[in-house]
């Protein structure tokens, strides 16, 4: 099948001014600013704690990356929902993690294995619903650290991928399989992270232990104890997991962490209320697990909307403010400080569960809410306005680069039968009937929108039939670097989204391409393998995702 | 652990003696061997049963499309439900009760319903099959 992707809205000023500019903004000149750390290395989940997802580094050019070849392929082994994973890349070795928990340490420059570590993991791995992937691990401290399948963090040698501790958090049996899909991150001594369970009868939390140790540290309810949020016992089954790894401020001590939401996704009846602290952006004492503020973009959440998604930090008017896309099809921009709203703008085209939301005070405008027996459609679908894959920024260009899904549904909405919440994998949507349809203004597709993060004016776009799910990169080479749902490797120009380079890959794309460099020379890196349940999920609207084939493995990509 | 969720915890088919039986056909992709076979409860009712399958309709639509497949079975990485005749009874309820496990997951529901219940979703997909 051949995607057509159109380019549009191109802008021939904008371009102009810009484009000599940008390959100035090389590592040398910004050392020591925000998001220039560290150039080498791709050190920690979204390179920087400001989740750009951006390499400073500039060898690989828009004139030379035509001439990228493959340096080394990294096979697992098994492609149980593909490659997931961001990898992580310290000094020449790449740390990554693959089906059921299984870690990596290769050679970054020839892909050689240094050492693999498989966990030995509950039986009940067998039966949870979101089996077998993992997005990441997270390295430092001496030590690799895992959050595993079976509700465990485990943390091993850096070195020799020995294990040094295991510590059980969850209780899988009786909290739905409550598992760690994401890398636990760290902050300073602290290691924290949240569970699957967002659409499941649980009450989240977000765990936090001692880095070194594995003693547990504090935990976080992501469910109030307050009956005016969560009337009755709405609030034990509220849902409200912290499923995305969040990001660490060391400056202040702050983890800036998303939250999903409420549950029963859509039978909003029982639990009238804001449902706190369901679909929110958190910001937490790493030290203490004590909430310095909150921003609540969902109040009563009944789509599944989470706000789980990346916090990217930028300037406006020389200060920071946090960038947060929620799977309701909104960007709020909000003070790194203490929460304060900048902005709210629209980054789907199809939405209608609001007329819109205040960008002063974020109050939704006339929300309109699922109901029994009554088949409504909204726009964006359960899976967002963009799956997980997180976007990227580039300093050079000041663009946010982020794929999106314009894809609807039709729900009903409906109580769950206590008869269908018996097994660990159940999920409590609360819903009669679901069904994808396409949205008001065409066909379902996919794009890749170049925008500006504080007002969301589009630099550029580009169309895909299928919605993209990869994550992105930008580097300062002027580049943009992401891949589609049937595994063909993109590279753009990052002004003006004109494609310079492709390569076929042979299966999707989940995972978060990286860039690092050994031995002065700069490498990119595409976990391929196309995995998870969004694509069995989109399926509903996009039936050639039926016939794509899985796949397992990362392709590190250099100059001759 | 604070605040579990209190759920009941029927006898579920990953015990000992469940655990011989070996995974069945797999629609999408190849399957694991199947050296044994443990009986498989025979529906009550015929699989043609209108109201049986306006049951399984019910609960298909309620979780399975909620989940993965969509309405009337068009998601999903396995095959259309609609219009397909090559699947067996049996085939069904076991990929039903264990779930399957290839480049993709489904999890499995064993657990979650009683045969009955298994059959009526198999009694519903397979009336898809002939629409």
């Amino acid at each position: 099948m051949t995607a057509s992707r159109k380019m549009f809205r191109l802008s021939a000023a904008l371009l102009a001014g810009s484009a000599l500019s940008f390959l100035t903004a090389a590592p040398a000149m910004a050392q020591g600013k925000a998001g220039f750390e560290d150039p080498n290395n791709w050190p920690e989940y979204h390179r920087t704690s400001n989740a750009w997802r951006f390499s400073p580094l500039n060898q690989i050019t828009r004139d030379n990356v035509k001439k990228l070849k493959v340096a080394w392929i990294h096979q697992p082994g098994n492609i149980t929902h593909g490659l997931q994973s961001t990898p992580i890349v310290i000094d020449g070795v790449m740390y990554t993690i693959s089906a059921n928990n299984n870690v990596w340490a290769i050679d970054a420059a020839t892909g050689k294995t240094l050492w693999n570590y498989a966990p030995k993991l509950d039986k009940i791995v067998e039966q949870v619903f979101y089996g077998a992937a993992s997005r990441g691990v997270t390295v430092g401290r001496g030590k690799v650290f895992v959050g595993t399948l079976d509700g465990r963090f485990i943390a091993l040698d850096q070195k020799t991928g020995k294990e040094l501790w295991s510590t059980q958090l969850t209780a899988p049996k009786t909290q739905y399989g409550a598992l760690f899909s994401a890398p636990p991150q760290l902050a300073g001594n602290i290691l924290f992270g949240g569970t699957t369970g967002g659409d499941q009868p649980i009450s989240g939390k977000i765990y936090a232990v001692n880095a070194d140790t594995g003693k547990p540290a504090w935990t976080f309810d992501v469910i109030k104890n307050d009956p005016k949020s969560w009337p009755g016992d709405s609030g034990k089954v509220g849902g409200g997991s912290a499923w995305m790894p969040g990001t660490y401020d060391a400056k202040t001590d702050t983890i800036y962490i998303g939250t999903s939401n409420a549950a029963p996704d859509y039978y909003n009846y029982d639990r009238k209320g804001d449902n706190l602290y369901t679909a929110s952006l958190l910001a937490i004492e790493g030290k203490t697990g004590k909430l310095k503020w909150h921003r609540q973009e969902v109040p009563n959440d009944s789509w599944d909307y989470d706000s789980a998604y990346e916090a990217l930090i930028v300037q406006k008017d020389g200060k920071d403010v946090i960038v947060h896309l929620n799977k309701g099809g909104f960007v709020f921009v909000m003070d790194k400080k203490d929460g304060a709203l900048e902005n709210v703008w629209q980054f789907s085209e199809n939405v209608n569960w609001v007329k819109g939301i205040n960008p002063k005070t974020g109050a939704l405008i006339d929300p309109v809410y699922p109901e029994v027996d009554k088949v409504k459609t909204f726009c964006p679908n359960l899976l967002g306005a963009r799956s997980w894959n997180h976007g990227a920024y580039n300093p050079g260009t000041g663009l946010w680069y982020s794929h999106a899904m314009e894809v609807c549904n039709e729900v009903v909405a409906g109580k769950d039968d206590p008869d269908n919440l018996k097994a660990v994998s159940a999920l409590s949507l609360g819903i009669e009937s679901i069904k994808l349809v396409p949205p008001p203004s065409g066909k379902p597709h996919g794009r890749l929108d170049a925008r500006d993060p504080l007002t969301g004016k589009l630099k550029w776009s580009i169309k895909y039939d299928l919605p993209p799910l990869s994550s992105v990169l930008t580097t300062a080479g002027g580049l943009v670097f992401t891949g589609d749902m049937e595994g063909k490797i993109l590279g753009y120009d990052a002004e003006t989204g004109k494609e310079l380079w492709s390569f076929n890959s042979g299966s999707g794309l989940r995972g978060g391409p990286v860039s690092y460099s050994v031995k002065g020379k700069q490498y990119i890196v595409f976990p391929t393998g196309l995995g998870s349940h969004a694509p069995g999920f989109l399926a509903g609207a996009f039936p050639q995702i039926k016939d794509l084939p899985g796949g397992a493995a990362i392709i590190a990509f250099t100059l001759e | 652990m604070t605040h579990d969720t209190p759920r009941s915890n029927p006898a579920g088919w990953l015990t000992a003696s469940a655990l011989v039986i070996a995974f069945g056909m797999i629609w999408a992709a190849p399957s694991p061997a199947s050296t044994t076979e443990a009986a498989i409860v025979a529906p009550s009712f015929e699989l043609t049963d209108p109201d049986r399958i306006a049951l399984g309709k019910k609960r298909f639509n309620k979780t399975c499309a909620g989940y993965c497949h969509g309405s009337d079975g068009v998601g999903g990485r396995a095959p259309d439900f609609k219009g397909r005749t090559d699947l067996a009874d049996e085939e069904a309820y076991r990929t039903i009760f264990h779930g399957r496990r290839t480049s993709d997951i489904m999890p499995p529901w064993g657990e979650a319903f009683s045969p009955d219940q298994i059959w009526e979703l198999v009694a519903y997909i397979k009336f898809l099959g002939t629409q």
